[in-house]
């Protein structure tokens, strides 16, 4: 029963020395959300940088040296090699220290690790992308590959749940992305507006996130959580749709089991997993969940394989 | 305050009762007993369809659309509970409570709704107790699943972590 | 790194006088190896570097049991006449402290390398069936995985390994359930069994064979080949501990939700000495060590442990936060999951976490326990096909010896 790695040998790193990184720098800093930025990130040596290769779904361990690195997921377009963007969000030591960098800062980078999104599988059917929160940062890259795709795939549906309005990310790009052949919704946990200390208009994806003053405070979407809309979806053809997910486990665990109530095959199912990851090469033991490995393993699995330890607490 | 007026009500057909998710599971016999005391009624959007603290005797399906439920709290703007869609249940204290909303719905996307008389509604339910069991099965799913989204949103799942 | 020559069971064909085992020593000094064996140190019979047959445990055996270790005398002074002690060789293939990378700031850059790896050659003397079920474990992880370990690669590689064949066994062994032992199969360069006057030897390289070649052996006569026979079948018959390994893969990761996990945390001080004496637990960590400029950064890997409160924080939280999730982790993970990531069990069944916990956990009583053979201080109610059995409460499972477990 061992498991299904996929390990082409990635770019940034070697095989026979795993630990070596690649020195990088952060071309760009994008301010998405609050706490949230972009950070395209450029190898420095411009051949390394030119054949990075990835998956949608994978991930880089971004290395500060002095402080320690962090597994983000990879946020862009996969056909473009460099910059490399990582959504990322402020929460402990490293982020924080990144954040007050910014621009310019020199850090490494390893990677591309762990499995990916199965756009391949996905053709013929339809999509539906399920995604809470930051969760939808590892999922832009599958979007960008369906859409460069698009007469590959049947109905293709984006559902998107966030804290609050100031908390979705990517909203400029959800016009273009629906002019591409996706169907968007979006939903918050709580409709309030400047919920923030400090809310500072700053340029996300080169247009101000945030709505005209007078329109603040007026979310006039969908509130409540993201499953409900998932169930409210009519599927026309729910054994040939597939639906991949990411975002905090408890939301993934609904998704899933609302997809499987309406009649989705439990092969047909993904989800992005995390745990605490430490070597991203499966050689410290840090980030199984039961015995898979989620930097080997995972991140990305599929529903079936990893069922039976959904429901375990503290796995 | 009844919102009677000004609302065009139409004859129910047994086939839109039957399109509705939460009713599906009851049989026909069921359905035909609802075909009197239901009706039809399009709502456009910006429509208030019962005020919270008001008196509502009637029990909506949202067939299609988007109706948006606030409450008010005392020194802060109205909040957003929730917006419901296509298969949602409204205005359930209307049947199980006092009739005392506690929400306020706007229909917020032009919306279909298949309206239930509560007073009506609740004698079928006394007088033919199949029907009653029935329906209240519908009515308790659709709560629990409210209650669990409700949940969902309680444990605020996309809160900040704390720092190291 | 061995090349097995001969059949996993061929006879031993020299004998070699115990004084001579100075000769091997020298030999592999000669060489350039350092050789590493056990010897006495601090109550306790562990490996370092030796120059010397002296500096063997001559005359020493090892008492244990269940959170117990002493060390006796003997009443001859064998060379190997003990089992094992809380060390094992991977602290010298997988060191406990090991620099992995560094990054040094040059004109506001990070210039990444690799860190020049000159480990000393070892040759380790005393290497038991156990141990040698444990290298190939490991072997296994940090070798023949997608990615490779550089600094267990070098080591391992250049490694030169004298077994040692058990003459006898502790309580607290249980190699033969996990089909490990005792006696020694493959993977030495050369394997000894100790007999009164000698060893008789056994070849299981080239390299093993040329370094035979050097040594003053002469051919082994019968009485010899039959006195090391019965040596390595006492080591058979002391052996009283098993573990049913039947099923166990889903066994346990079938029982995730068993009271048992509960009924051992209270237990469990969560302590990591059973993962630090483990012959095959690899979990690491690599911290960053700063100098006192910042501008020179080494990355440093370290033992870790899953019994380590924060061994599993992520994102504001650490997802085993009780001491009943990190058992289950270690437990499942050694001998259930070990099996899914690198196709064996991860147990060797050598017995240290056994002998070394404080509280003398045993974790073949852990199993048996899960499979419903025996319930200890606590009540539970056993639902069999329907028949409810009722809740019974034992002695408290401490002041207990533990029933034989069928095989």
């Amino acid at each position: 029963m061992l498991g299904v790695t996929r390990v082409d040998a990635p770019a940034g790193c070697d095989p026979a020395n795993p630990w070596l990184a690649l020195s990088a720098v952060v071309d760009e800093v994008l301010a998405e959300t609050p706490g949230v930025a972009t950070y395209r990130i450029r190898i420095q040596d411009e051949d390394a940088a030119r054949r990075f290769r990835y998956r949608p779904g994978q991930f880089n361990m971004l290395y500060l040296p002095g402080l320690g690195e962090i597994a983000i997921s990879i946020s862009g377009d996969p056909s473009i090699a460099s910059p490399l963007p990582h959504t990322i969000r402020e929460a402990g030591r490293i982020t924080q220290a990144l954040a007050k960098m910014g621009t310019g800062a020199p850090i490494g980078l390893r990677g591309p690790f762990g499995t990916s999104w199965p756009v391949d599988d996905c053709a013929g059917k339809d999509v539906i992308l399920v995604a809470g929160g930051i969760g939808l940062a590892p999922l832009r890259p599958a979007i960008y590959t369906l859409l460069a795709n698009r007469p590959h795939f049947g109905e293709l549906t984006l559902l998107y749940g966030a804290r609050t309005p100031d908390d979705l990310l990517y909203t400029c790009e959800f016009d273009d992305w629906r002019k591409k052949g996706l169907t968007v919704f979006t939903t918050v946990d709580r409709a309030t507006r400047g919920w923030h200390a400090h809310v500072r208009p700053h340029p996300g994806c080169g247009q101000f996130q945030f709505p005209l003053e007078e329109n603040r405070g007026a979310w006039t979407g969908n509130v409540g959580v993201v499953t409900l809309l998932l169930e409210r979806l009519r599927l026309g053809r729910p054994r040939e749709t597939v639906l991949i997910t990411c975002g905090p486990e408890i939301m993934m665990w609904y998704t899933t089991q609302t997809a499987r109530g309406l009649g989705l095959s439990e092969t047909n199912l993904w989800m992005s997993w995390e745990r605490n990851m430490n070597c991203a090469v499966g050689l410290c033991g840090h980030c199984q969940f039961g015995p898979k490995f989620i930097c080997k393993d995972g991140p990305v699995f599929r529903y079936d394989r990893i069922a039976p330890f959904l429901e375990v607490k503290s796995l | 305050m009844s919102h009677e007026q000004h609302v065009k009500r139409e004859c129910i057909a047994l086939e839109l009762l039957r399109t509705m998710p939460l009713l599906e599971a009851l049989p026909d016999r069921l359905l035909a007993g609802l075909v009197p005391i239901a009706a039809v009624e399009h709502a456009e959007a910006n429509r208030v369809l019962f005020k919270e603290g008001a008196i509502c005797d009637r029990l909506f399906f949202v067939s299609d659309g988007i109706v948006a439920l606030d409450m008010y709290v005392p020194r802060r703007d109205p909040t957003r509970i929730l917006t419901v869609g296509a298969g949602d249940v409204l205005a359930w204290s209307a049947l199980l409570s006092d009739q005392r909303m506690t929400c306020t719905a706007t229909v917020m996307e032009d919306a279909t709704l298949v309206s239930i008389a509560a007073q009506p509604l609740r004698q079928l339910c006394e007088a033919d107790h199949e029907i009653g069991f029935a329906f209240m099965q519908c009515m308790s799913f659709a709560l629990s699943r409210r209650l669990l989204a409700t949940r969902l949103q309680l444990l605020d799942l996309f809160s900040e972590s704390q720092p190291v | 790194m061995p090349e097995v020559e001969q059949p996993s069971d061929s006879h031993p064909t020299a004998f070699l006088p115990t004084a001579d085992l100075q000769i091997l020593i020298d030999r592999l000094m000669d060489d350039g190896f350092q050789v590493v064996g056990p010897t006495v140190d601090q109550g306790a019979i562990v490996y370092d570097e030796i120059r010397s047959i002296q500096e063997l445990p001559r005359g020493w055996t090892d008492l244990q049991e269940a959170g117990k270790y002493r060390l006796k005398r003997r009443d001859d002074d064998a060379c190997f006449g003990f089992v094992v002690g809380p060390h094992s060789w991977k602290r010298f293939l997988f060191p406990p402290m090991a620099q992995v990378a560094s990054a040094d700031r040059v004109d506001a850059a990070w210039v990444m390398r690799t860190p020049t790896d000159d480990p000393p050659r070892y040759a380790f003397l005393g290497v038991r069936a156990c141990e040698l079920a444990a290298i190939d474990v490991q072997d296994k992880v940090f070798l023949r995985g997608p990615y490779v370990d550089p600094i267990y690669k070098k080591r391992r590689e250049a490694a030169f390994i004298i077994a040692v064949n058990c003459t006898q066994a502790a309580p607290t062994c249980f190699c033969t359930s996990m089909k490990t032992g005792p006696r020694c199969k493959s993977g030495f360069d050369l394997a000894l069994t100790e007999i009164r006057d000698g060893f008789l030897l056994e070849i299981g390289s080239q390299a093993g064979r040329t370094l035979a070649d050097r040594l003053p052996t002469s051919p082994a006569t019968q009485p010899q080949l039959e006195a090391a026979e019965a040596a390595r079948h006492r080591a058979v018959e002391q052996i009283t501990k098993t573990l049913d390994t039947t099923d166990i893969r889903n066994l346990l990761l079938g029982n995730l939700e068993h009271p048992r996990w509960n009924e051992v945390a209270k237990r469990c001080l969560s302590c990591t000495n059973c993962t630090m004496v483990c012959p095959t637990c690899f979990c690491s960590s690599v911290v960053e060590v700063a100098d006192l400029t910042g501008d020179h950064v080494e990355r440093q890997r370290q033992w870790d442990s899953c019994f380590n409160s924060d061994f599993s924080y992520m994102n504001g939280g650490v997802v085993r936060n009780d001491i009943s999730s990190r058992y289950r982790q270690w437990l499942t993970h050694k001998l259930a999951s070990w099996h899914d990531q690198f196709g064996s069990s991860g147990c060797v069944g050598c017995g240290r976490c056994i002998t070394w916990c404080p509280v003398g956990i045993d974790l073949t009583e852990e199993v048996a326990a899960i499979r419903g053979k025996k319930f200890a201080s606590i009540s539970l109610v056993q639902l069999d096909g329907g028949n409810q059995q009722a809740p019974t409460r034992s002695a408290d499972s401490s002041g207990e010896a533990p029933p034989p477990c069928s095989a």
